[in-house]
């Protein structure tokens, strides 16, 4: 069983590899203009020449450290403001409904706000990350601690455990794999909202890289950045799903 | 083997849980009136009664879970206001009631926790109490990874770790297929007898009641009230063969079986 | 006891007062900040002189081309990995591949590929919710009665209408949630598209007002947006109900 699914992977990476082959043809036959789209090869030595100058690695840390900063802090205040309001029941009959209204607010939004209140720097970035990766984990906060099983506080209450020891031994655990795949999904926001903040207040990081790039024509380091943002998107969701899978081996497999 | 005496059940001794005149309403609705009740220390009682009589509720009433409308509920003399660690409950819906996140051992520990063991101390008591429960060796498993008979001896073990003066039991086989049931009687009683702890049995199930308890008392539902005590003398310790198959035992079966026919009609 | 629809707007009717009173009484000068009235007036006044209808036009417009280019895209690939097994174990690593690429970060390559305006604001869209679309759709197709193929093959239908007659009605509502999660993804991204560079529509309509230091209108187009996101929202979920009773709503949680 196991044998075969690696031979599947093998398979399906040879295939992605003909991709790759094919982009290279198409690149080669100048099919489509080498202005807007290089070929692998010189996204790659693009990719090399970036790392091997250190420029790349800057752009790649700062790019990370937005996303760090912001995803901590939401997380943080996500989960904890997520436990008072999903704990009491009178909390969540005033806040949810507001909460639901401003769910689907398309978070880039108060970006311009971000940058009346901030101006174009690092505490505007810190700021807006923080504020689009706490909703996913607010929400799922909320969600989980309302969820607990009524029979576990019940439990609880017959070994007259203290409320802090309702929340760390009861509550948290309980909504944990909420909490978790919030924070799954706020990476992702976190991402997104980091490039959106370099590209417009020019802070130093892979957004800015491309956009530089594009005003630029340099097509090659375009892509080797766009590359990179994969790369960042691919990483961070796989780090996220082996914390996850770790932490929550103790549910039953085919949840 | 040191068996207690309970032939003085009916001596004047103080009880150790006593339930006078409570009333309790939920909801508006009154799901037990005028309930009286002594149980002594060490005592067996089981309660059982038609499905709505309250028997669940009234042992929430004696687990503190819930506080009476009216009347009195009180444990050693000292009125319940809230559960207290010394008695301990046992779910009917084990799936419910263990920590799923920890291991057989770390659902054990939390009682250990709870009442303030060291940590140094919880390892070896835990592995003590699983043995007790006939779980030995399974220490590492998660709930989800054990049979639904596996869980609930876990769930006792939780609560044998709290070191109970009383045992409430809440139709706790109630789920389980008769073979495990019965082997899971048998060692409720051993455990009981051991621990000296009082046990208040709730079960819809006759033979069971009789089986196990020193007292059955069978509730009328719409509100619950006492509506039958039987004593049972049937010689310990109880085998599933002999004991079931007793004259008596089959007398005390017709008598409830009776009363409930009579309780739903 | 309060009804709940009044404990709903306890909340934000209390900080719209704090705010108005607070504004008011320190007679702030800010460039982030107005009171709710001012921010009410603004409103009105975009609203009436027809500015903030047409940037919801040209945001509402790519982001439904874009929806509706990425539900052709992703409904093709999702039933086709979804149908046949191979392919689907075969494309795997592919798509692993470009999937996590943040969809913001191909702008640049749309913007020289494609130039300001309606076209690379679609196809950003596109790329962001061909995903979720594929995934929830692949899933569908995989999760339908396997008895239902059987009859499909019992009766010899040919492909075409093995699809039509069989796998589309039966994975249809939870294609239609893929849908409901994709159209607020697509939203999101236009309006991050147009803040960040495209000079159309709702996102660029509040960047001007807050180059031109208009607090007032630059909250209102927020509350505006805002609105727009929690009506696209209720009534896609309204649609839903309507469409496939509450059982399609099932499963949305995690």
């Amino acid at each position: 069983m196991k044998r075969q699914i690696l031979y599947w992977r093998a398979a399906s990476l040879v295939v992605a590899a003909g991709f790759i082959v094919l982009w290279q043809m198409i690149a080669n036959l100048r099919l489509v203009s080498p202005v807007f789209l290089p070929g692998p090869d010189r996204a790659w030595a693009a990719l090399v020449r970036g790392f091997a100058s250190g420029e790349l690695w800057t752009k790649l840390l700062g790019t990370l450290e937005h996303m760090a900063y912001g995803w901590f802090a939401a997380s943080i205040a996500g989960i904890a403001l997520g436990a008072m309001i999903g704990s009491s029941r009178t909390m969540r009959s005033y806040v949810a409904p507001s909460l639901e209204f401003l769910r689907p607010l398309p978070v880039s939004a108060i970006v311009p706000v971000a940058i009346a209140m901030f101006g174009l720097t690092q505490g505007m970035a810190l700021f807006v990350i923080a504020f689009g990766a706490i909703w996913p984990m607010l929400l799922a906060t909320v969600h989980g601690f309302a969820a607990v099983e009524p029979r576990l506080y019940e439990v609880a209450r017959s070994l007259q455990m203290s409320r802090l020891a309702v929340i760390f031994k009861i509550a948290l655990p309980s909504a944990s794999p909420d909490i978790l795949s919030g924070m799954r999904l706020s990476l992702t926001v976190a991402l997104i909202l980091a490039v959106v903040c370099e590209i417009l207040a020019g802070l130093d990081g892979l957004g800015h890289w491309v956009l530089l790039s594009a005003r630029a024509f340099r097509s090659a380091d375009l892509f080797a950045g766009v590359i990179l943002l994969g790369g960042i998107g691919y990483g961070t969701a796989l780090a996220m799903s082996t914390v996850e899978k770790q932490l929550l081996k103790w549910r039953p497999s085919g949840h | 083997m040191p068996l207690r005496d309970r032939t003085n059940c009916r001596s004047p001794e103080p009880a150790q849980i006593e339930f006078s005149q409570v009333t309790l309403e939920l909801g508006g609705k009154r799901i037990i009136e005028s309930l009286n009740l002594a149980v002594k220390p060490g005592e067996f009682l089981c309660i059982i009664g038609a499905s709505g009589c309250g028997k669940t509720t009234a042992l929430r009433l004696a687990a503190g879970l819930y506080r009476p409308t009216t009347g009195d509920v009180t444990f050693e003399g000292q009125p319940m206001r809230m559960p207290r660690r010394d008695i301990a409950i046992v779910f009917q819906d084990y799936g419910k009631a263990l920590l799923p996140w920890r291991t057989a051992a770390g659902n054990v520990s939390l009682a250990l926790e709870a009442n303030g063991v060291s940590s140094a101390q919880r390892g070896e008591q835990i592995d003590e109490l699983l043995n007790k429960v006939g779980l030995p060796g399974h220490a590492g498993k998660y709930p989800a990874e054990m049979s639904g008979g596996m869980q609930q001896r876990l769930q006792i073990a939780r609560c044998l770790a709290q070191k109970p003066k009383a045992l409430l039991m809440d139709e706790p086989f109630g789920a389980l297929d008769a073979m495990t049931r019965q082997g899971l009687q048998d060692e409720v009683l051993s455990l009981a007898q051991a621990s000296h702890a009082t046990v208040i049995f709730v079960t819809h199930d006759l033979e069971e009641a009789i089986y196990l308890g020193d007292r059955v008392i069978g509730l009328l539902p719409h509100p619950g009230r006492v509506g039958i005590e039987l004593m049972i003398d049937l010689p310990r310790p109880r085998d599933q063969l002999t004991t079931r198959e007793h004259p008596e035992f089959l007398r005390l079966r017709r008598e409830l079986f009776d009363f409930i026919k009579a309780s739903e009609a | 006891m309060m009804p709940e629809r009044a404990k709903a707007l306890a909340l934000p009717i209390a900080l719209l007062l704090v705010a108005e009173i607070w504004t008011r009484a320190l007679h702030v000068q800010s460039d982030s900040l107005a009171p709710p009235s001012a921010v009410a007036a603004a409103l009105i006044e975009a609203l009436s002189d027809g500015s903030m209808l047409v940037a919801t036009r040209d945001t509402l417009a790519s982001a439904f081309a874009g929806l509706l280019a990425s539900s052709a895209i992703g409904l093709a690939l999702g039933i086709t990995l979804g149908m046949f097994q191979i392919i689907d174990r075969l494309m795997e690593v592919t798509i692993e591949t470009i999937r996590p690429i943040p969809s913001i970060a191909l702008l640049p390559i749309a913007l020289i590929a494609l130039g300001f305006g309606y076209r690379m604001e679609i196809a950003i869209v596109t790329f962001a919710c061909v995903w979720p679309i594929l995934i929830l759709s692949r899933a569908a197709v995989r999760g339908i009665e396997p008895r239902l193929l059987e009859v499909s093959r019992a009766l010899r239908l040919s492909l075409g209408d093995q699809v039509r007659k069989i796998i589309i009605p039966a994975s249809l509502p939870r294609i239609f949630v893929a849908f409901r999660l994709s159209a607020g993804i697509a939203l999101i991204v236009a309006v991050s598209v147009e803040i960040a560079i495209n000079p159309i529509g709702l996102g660029a309509a509040i960047m001007t007002a807050q180059q031109a230091l208009r607090p007032d209108l630059m909250l209102a187009y927020l509350l505006w947006i805002g609105v727009i996101g929690y009506a696209l929202n209720r009534g896609l979920v309204i649609a839903q109900q309507r469409l496939f009773g509450r059982a399609a709503l099932v499963g949305e949680a995690s």
